[in-house]
């Protein structure tokens, strides 16, 4: 019978190794990138105040947001859709589902992305297949513009939305529909005030996760996007490697990092975090 | 931040001796432990074990072996210094950043000439000794302070010769004519060579493109911005033309050597016009391997050096003993070439070092 209180201080022993290399290793940067944007290249917050005054750099943030929101719509509802299907499977189905599901989720995005391309490139299987059974006559521009980037992202995030939502679905506890129907109320009725609530944190938890998770997307845009299509990391990149402006770099970057966190903030008023990232227990 | 390089490499050994068995789980949680605090200490035995060796940072692929055979071997058998590499390509962002860090672990970055200029005004670079590399070999102009011009690589064009077969584009202004020869170009997604092309192809003379007019360089991209998609790696930009992706695009010139040899002349390189970029050697400040560096500078420019750089990665000398002693059947690709000299541009590496970060940003927002 050891008191609780050396207890405690045994276990935080142990954590301070890990608790030092996150200080050193994580926090450490990050005061430095702050730090960063509010004096390079000269102390002040120039770099801030280059959001209300540069056209570049709000089209860039217009950009970003805007193919993140439309990228979290497509990929929830498709999501929500998988997740429904994998839930009212088979059991045997079911596995199947997830172990596919899986394996585009392993595949690296290098080669999901470039696989895009060979499919719906200018010279790809599909547009080659659809000239050739006389459908077009010109290629379709899949690839190498926003729709491009898009479908790349839409592909690489779906199994984020899944897994959430598919989480919130078997935690719920089926009778109530069961209950909601001998009460009289049809199919699209249960769904709508029955189903559909129970499992928003799912859907929740899925759309904050692809969202935050798109705001940093570089691979998908600068490759499928053909050059036209500048999101916020890419250029960051450039600023940080090319440009040198660390300071502008940094700035967006600190940007993102509290673009997410006001996110996580304003979700947090309306639901418990926990709840959102631990399931659907309430 | 110095120690974040060096902190990951001894985790990551301490990590695998660690599953391997040789580390027992107590040593390797004190080298986690001591990690956090003790790097500083070790770094400054580190850069010590490194002198006696020269590195170069350079673009991976193919160049690690092409330099070993071409300078390495002779630098080697000459002072007995080893050559090694990063692979890891010296953008100028990562040149400041480990010169600011203060653990310099290159000696030598295969860049561009303009970077010299960049890194250098900013104090991030060694400058180089003139008594041992010799200034007069290489193009006149590309001696400079803190860099020298090694091997010319260059932008051009190339077309699919299947997509135009009554009648071949000849010059930038055939390229950014897109009624007489419709089809998707490709360009370089960061400025450089795209501005020159798209001035040339708006009829300013090789000769007075710089300063260049951003405002009108811009317009000419513009407007066959619709016919137009974007390249920021060579693989890409091979990629887009041998897959059919577009009819014509911007290419460095070594890569559409190999292409053309490669489709045995499907896609066809376009010369004339074409834009001469100077690539440069550059020592960041505090190399590790000391002065030697220069000595592997000087050996870089010997004529064996320069006519093997040409062969193994398809680079032009800059060396005018090495330009005259290159084989006939090598002319057409070699930038300064006597056929091709009359027609082609010279890149001014001062322009863009001093407007680089203006003329990217601008370029970027035009195209975007």
């Amino acid at each position: 019978m050891t008191p609780a209180r050396p207890r405690l201080n045994a276990g935080w022993l142990l954590v301070l190794p890990l608790l030092a290399l996150v200080v050193a290793l994580f926090l450490g940067p990050i005061v430095n990138i702050l730090w960063l944007s509010v004096t390079d290249p000269e102390p002040g917050l120039g770099n801030y105040a280059a959001l209300f005054t540069s056209d570049s750099l709000g089209k860039i943030l217009w950009t970003t947001l805007r193919i993140c929101v439309i990228c979290t719509v497509i990929s929830v509802i498709l999501g929500y859709s998988i997740a429904y299907a994998m839930v009212h499977a088979a059991e045997s189905d079911r596995k199947r589902m997830l172990s596919l599901l899986l394996v585009s989720f392993w595949i690296s995005v290098l080669v999901r992305t470039f696989s895009w391309l060979m499919l719906l490139g200018r010279n790809g299987l599909v547009n080659n297949g659809l000239e050739a059974i006389g459908v077009i006559s010109q290629p379709i521009a899949f690839m190498r513009n926003e729709l491009g980037v898009l479908i790349g992202m839409v592909h690489y995030m779906v199994p984020y939305a899944v897994l959430p939502i598919l989480a919130s679905m078997q935690a719920m506890d089926g009778r109530v529909v069961s209950a909601s129907r001998s009460l009289g109320a049809t199919g699209a009725q249960t769904f709508w005030r029955v189903y559909l609530p129970l499992t928003r944190p799912g859907v929740v938890a899925a759309a904050l996760l692809v969202f935050i998770i798109n705001l940093g997307f570089y691979v998908v845009p600068a490759v499928l996007g053909g050059g036209k299509v500048l999101m916020v990391a890419e250029y960051i990149s450039v600023q940080v490697l090319i440009t040198l402006r660390w300071g502008t770099a940094a700035m967006l970057a600190a940007l993102l990092l509290f673009g997410v966190l006001a996110l996580l903030f304003l979700m947090s008023r309306f639901m418990k975090l926990s709840t959102v990232f631990g399931g659907a227990r309430t | 931040m110095h120690d974040k390089q060096f902190l990951r490499e001894t985790l990551l050994e301490g990590a695998q001796a660690f599953q391997a068995g040789r580390m027992q789980r107590r040593t390797f949680l004190a080298l986690c432990g001591m990690a956090g605090f003790a790097s500083a200490n070790v770094l400054a035995g580190r850069a010590e074990a490194a002198a006696g060796e020269i590195v170069m940072w350079n673009w991976g692929g193919q160049s690690e072996q092409c330099h070993t055979s071409a300078i390495g071997n002779a630098f080697t058998a000459e002072t007995g210094m080893p050559l090694k590499f990063d692979t890891s390509g010296p953008l100028q962002g990562k040149i400041k950043e480990m010169v600011d860090s203060g653990n310099v672990t290159a000696d030598v970055c295969d860049a561009d000439l303009f970077d010299a200029v960049a890194l250098g005004k900013t104090g991030h670079l060694e400058p180089i000794d003139y008594t041992v590399v010799d200034k007069t070999k290489t193009i006149d102009g590309y001696a400079l302070e803190h860099g020298i011009s090694i091997i010319l690589y260059g932008y051009a064009f190339m077309y699919d010769t299947e997509a135009y077969p009554d009648g071949a584009p000849t010059s930038w202004a055939d390229f950014f004519d897109t009624a007489k020869f419709p089809g998707t170009r490709s360009l370089y997604k960061w400025a450089n060579g795209s501005l020159e092309a798209a001035l040339m192809a708006d009829g300013v003379a090789k000769d007075a493109l710089y300063p260049i007019d951003m405002d009108r360089a811009l317009a000419k991209i513009k407007a066959i911005k619709a016919d137009t998609i974007y390249w920021g790696a060579g693989s890409e930009a091979q990629q887009m033309i041998v897959n059919g992706e577009v009819s014509m695009g911007m290419i460095w010139q070594n890569r559409g050597r190999s292409i053309e040899m490669e489709t045995n002349g499907r896609y066809k390189m376009v010369m004339n016009q074409a834009l001469a970029m100077p690539g440069a050697y550059i020592v960041p400040k505090g190399n590790p391997g000391g002065p030697a560096v220069m000595k592997f500078i000087a050996t870089a420019q010997s004529v064996p050096a320069q006519l093997d750089l040409f062969a193994c990665l398809g680079m032009t000398p800059t060396n005018p003993e090495a330009i005259a002693a290159l084989a006939e059947a090598d002319q057409p690709y070699s930038i300064t070439s006597a056929a091709n000299m009359p027609g082609i541009a010279l890149n001014d590496p001062t322009w863009w070092g001093e407007n680089t970060d203006m003329a990217v940003n601008a370029f970027l927002e035009a195209i975007s």
